[in-house]
C-alpha cells in the first residue's frame, strides 16, 4: 500500500503552476474564514485569478464536471429557490407553524419538541437557511405571546433544521454536491441516510427534554393566546396554494424516481420550478428571481472553480494520499476519519468549500486503491460507499457544533440579536457541540454496525 | 419664498440620551407660537446644537413593531395588550437608540422647490432648517409648505399669467 501511494505522489507534479494554484487555494480559504470579505466576492476573484492565469482553462471552468462548475448543484438550488419564492406568499409555512403551537396547546417543551421535529422535516426538503427563516419569526412570536426566553427555541430549531437537512439529497447543500460528484440517487440517500437521522432526531428530542423540559413553565391564560390563533387566516392564497403543493408532490415523486428514469435531480427540480412558474399565473417573476440567493450561488460557482485549479495541478491527489498514508489503507479508519474530522472541520468553518475539497479527494482516493475501475464502477465501489455516508454526515451535522458552523445557526443568531437577545460563541457552543458529539457518535455506531459489522 | 420664510422658530427639540418616554411627552407639549398643538417629530440636537438625527412617531411605531413581523405574514396572529406591552418594556430605551439617524436638512435659504424635493424623495414630513453655522433654526413642516401652495392657488393674479 504505502510503497503504491507513494509511488502515485510523486507522479504529482510540483512545479510553479501547483505552488501557485495551492497559494491562491490557501489565501482564498483564509479569506473565507477571516469574513473579512465577502466569500462570494472571494469565491468570483479567487476563481477568475485561476482562469487568467491558465490553471483552468474557461473551457474546463464553464463545461467540465471535474474542473468546473458543477451545474447540476447550481440549479437544483436555484430551482428550489424558485419554489420556495412562489409558495411563500401563500402563508403555508405561517399555517404549519401556528398549527404545530396549537396541536402542543401551548405547552412550551411540546411546542420546542414540535418545532424541532417540523423544523427538520421541513429542512430535508428545503434548504436549512430557508426552514429557519421561515420558521423562526413565528418562533418569536409564540414566544412573545408565552412570555418565553425564545433563545433556547432558536438554537434548538438551528440544530434540528441542520440534522432534518441531511436526511436527503435535496436537504443540505453538502449532499447536493456529494450526490452530483459520486452520482449517486435521491433513494440512495434515503436508504442509507434517513433512517440514522431519524435515531439521531429521536435522540435530540429526548436530550432537549432533559435540558429544557423543566424550565420552560407557563401560565394557562397566556395559553389562551396561542389558542385563540386562527391558523386559517394564515392562508392568503388558497389557489395558489394547491396548485403549489401539486408541483411540489410531482417534483418530490420526481426526485424519488430519477434515477430510475435516468434524470439528473436537477432536471426534476428545474422541471419543478419551470411548471410552477408556468402554472402560477405570474406575469411579472421579476420578484421571484430577484429572490433567488444570488451571492450564494456565485459562492458556489467561484469555489467550484478555484477547487478545480487544484485538481488539476495535482494538490488535491496529493492530499488523498496523504489520507492514504494516515488511515493506512484501511477503509473502515478512513470512514471513521473522514466523519470525525469533517465534523470538527464543519463546526468552524463553512461545510460547503470543505465538501467541495473533499469530493475530489475522495475520488482521487479511490482511484489510488482501484486503478482499473472508472465511472460508477468505481465511485459506488461497495468499499467506498460508507466513506460518502461519512463525509455527509459529519460534514452536515458538524455545523451544530458552533455558531458559525452553518448557515441556519448564524441567521438564529442574528435574528436573537436584533431581538436584543445576543447569542454568543460560548452560549451556542456550550449547546452545541455536545449535542453534536452526541449525534455523530450515533452516526459512528451506525456506520461502523451498518457498513462493517452487519454489511448491508 | 424660502425656509426660513415659513418654519417655525426652533423651540422644543430632544437629546440623544433622552427617553422614549420623555420623547412622547414632549411631542404632546410641542407649542406652535404659544398654542400647544402638539407635533409627530422633533429633531435630535447634539450638545452644540447641531442636528444628530430626527425622531419622528413612526420611528415609535417601528419601535413597537417586532422585527420578525416584517419577515412574515403574522399580522392576523397578534393578541390584545401586545403593544401596551412592548411600549411599557422599551419605554425607557433611549432617543439615539431608534431615532432616524440620516438627517436631511435644508438651509434657511433653501426655496421651497427644493424643500418638496427633499420630502418627496425621501417619504418625510419635516425638515430641520439650518443656518450657516449648521445649527438648527427651526423646523419646516409639509403642512406649511402646503399651506404656501394653497395661498398661491387661492391668491388672483399673483405669480404667472393668464
Amino acid at each position: 500500500m504505502s510503497s503504491e501511494t507513494a509511488a502515485v505522489s510523486q507522479a504529482v507534479v510540483m512545479g510553479p503552476l501547483f505552488w501557485i494554484a495551492t497559494a491562491i487555494f490557501i489565501l482564498a480559504y483564509a479569506l473565507i474564514i477571516s469574513e473579512k470579505i465577502h466569500k462570494t466576492i472571494i469565491g468570483m476573484f479567487g476563481a477568475a485569478v485561476m482562469i487568467v492565469l491558465g490553471i483552468v482553462s474557461q473551457e474546463d471552468a464553464f463545461n467540465s464536471l471535474d474542473l468546473g462548475i458543477d451545474w447540476n448543484v447550481i440549479f437544483l438550488l436555484v430551482s428550489m429557490m424558485i419554489i420556495i419564492n412562489i409558495m411563500k406568499p401563500t402563508g403555508v409555512f405561517e399555517y404549519i407553524a401556528i398549527k404545530s403551537a396549537k396541536i402542543a396547546k401551548g405547552r412550551p417543551f411540546m411546542i420546542m419538541a414540535i418545532f424541532s421535529v417540523v423544523t427538520a422535516t421541513v429542512s430535508a426538503f428545503l434548504d436549512n437557511v430557508t426552514t429557519v427563516l421561515l420558521i423562526a419569526p413565528v418562533t418569536l412570536l409564540i414566544c412573545q405571546a408565552l412570555e418565553l426566553d425564545v433563545v433556547p427555541f432558536l438554537i434548538t430549531e438551528a440544530i434540528a433544521s441542520n440534522i432534518g437537512g441531511t436526511a436527503t439529497l435535496i436537504g443540505d447543500p453538502p449532499n447536493i454536491m456529494i450526490a452530483s460528484k459520486a452520482q449517486l440517487d435521491f433513494m440512495a440517500f434515503i436508504y442509507h441516510l434517513t433512517p440514522v437521522i431519524i435515531l439521531v432526531l429521536i435522540a435530540y428530542v429526548i436530550t432537549i427534554k432533559f435540558i429544557f423540559g423543566k424550565k420552560l413553565q407557563v401560565r394557562d391564560e397566556l395559553k389562551q393566546r396561542i389558542m385563540a390563533m386562527n391558523e386559517n387566516e394564515a392562508i392568503k392564497d388558497p389557489v395558489l396554494l394547491k396548485k403549489s403543493l401539486v408541483v411540489l408532490s410531482v417534483t418530490i415523486i420526481g426526485f424519488i424516481l430519477h434515477g430510475f428514469l435516468h434524470m439528473e435531480p436537477a432536471t426534476i427540480a428545474l422541471f419543478g420550478a419551470g411548471l410552477l412558474l408556468l402554472v402560477s399565473g405570474n406575469k411579472e417573476p421579476h420578484h421571484i428571481f430577484a429572490e433567488a440567493e444570488w451571492t450564494t450561488l456565485f459562492f458556489f460557482m467561484g469555489l467550484f472553480i478555484i477547487i478545480g485549479g487544484v485538481v488539476k495541478v495535482g494538490l488535491i491527489k496529493w492530499m488523498s494520499v496523504q489520507v492514504l498514508n494516515i488511515t493506512q489503507g484501511n477503509l473502515f479508519a478512513t470512514s471513521m476519519v473522514v466523519m470525525w474530522f469533517s465534523a470538527f472541520a464543519s463546526a468552524f468553518i463553512d461545510n460547503i468549500p470543505y465538501v467541495a475539497t473533499m469530493n475530489p479527494l475522495i475520488i482521487d482516493m479511490a482511484k489510488q486503491l482501484w486503478p482499473n475501475l472508472s465511472g460508477t464502477e468505481l465511485l459506488h465501489h461497495p468499499d467506498l460507499m460508507p466513506i460518502w455516508w461519512s463525509l455527509s454526515l459529519g460534514a452536515c451535522l458538524g455545523g451544530n457544533g458552533t455558531a458559525i458552523g452553518a448557515s441556519a445557526n448564524v441567521i438564529v443568531v442574528g435574528m436573537a440579536e436584533k431581538m436584543g437577545k445576543p447569542i454568543s460563541f460560548k452560549k451556542f457552543m456550550l449547546y452545541g457541540m455536545p449535542l453534536m458529539i452526541e449525534s455523530v457518535i450515533i452516526c459512528t455506531l451506525y456506520v461502523w454496525l451498518r457498513y462493517y459489522v452487519i454489511k448491508i | 419664498m424660502k425656509a426660513k420664510d415659513i418654519m417655525i422658530p426652533l423651540k422644543e427639540y430632544l437629546k440623544p440620551n433622552n427617553t422614549l418616554k420623555e420623547a412622547v411627552t414632549l411631542f404632546k407639549a410641542a407649542r406652535r407660537g404659544k398654542e400647544k398643538i402638539g407635533v409627530k417629530g422633533l429633531p435630535v440636537l447634539d450638545k452644540k446644537r447641531m442636528p444628530v438625527g430626527v425622531l419622528t412617531i413612526r420611528d415609535i411605531l417601528r419601535a413597537v413593531f417586532p422585527s420578525y413581523m416584517s419577515l412574515m405574514n403574522l399580522g392576523d396572529f397578534t393578541w390584545d395588550g401586545m403593544v401596551e406591552d412592548i411600549a411599557k418594556k422599551i419605554r425607557n430605551k433611549k432617543v439615539s437608540d431608534i431615532m432616524t439617524r440620516k438627517v436631511i436638512i435644508v438651509h434657511e435659504d433653501a426655496p421651497l422647490m427644493e424643500c418638496i424635493d427633499h420630502m418627496l424623495k425621501n417619504d418625510i414630513r419635516r425638515l430641520p432648517v439650518t443656518k450657516k453655522d449648521g445649527k438648527v433654526a427651526g423646523m419646516l413642516y409639509e403642512k406649511d409648505i402646503f399651506f404656501a401652495i394653497t395661498k398661491a392657488m387661492v391668491k388672483k393674479n399673483s405669480g404667472g399669467k393668464k
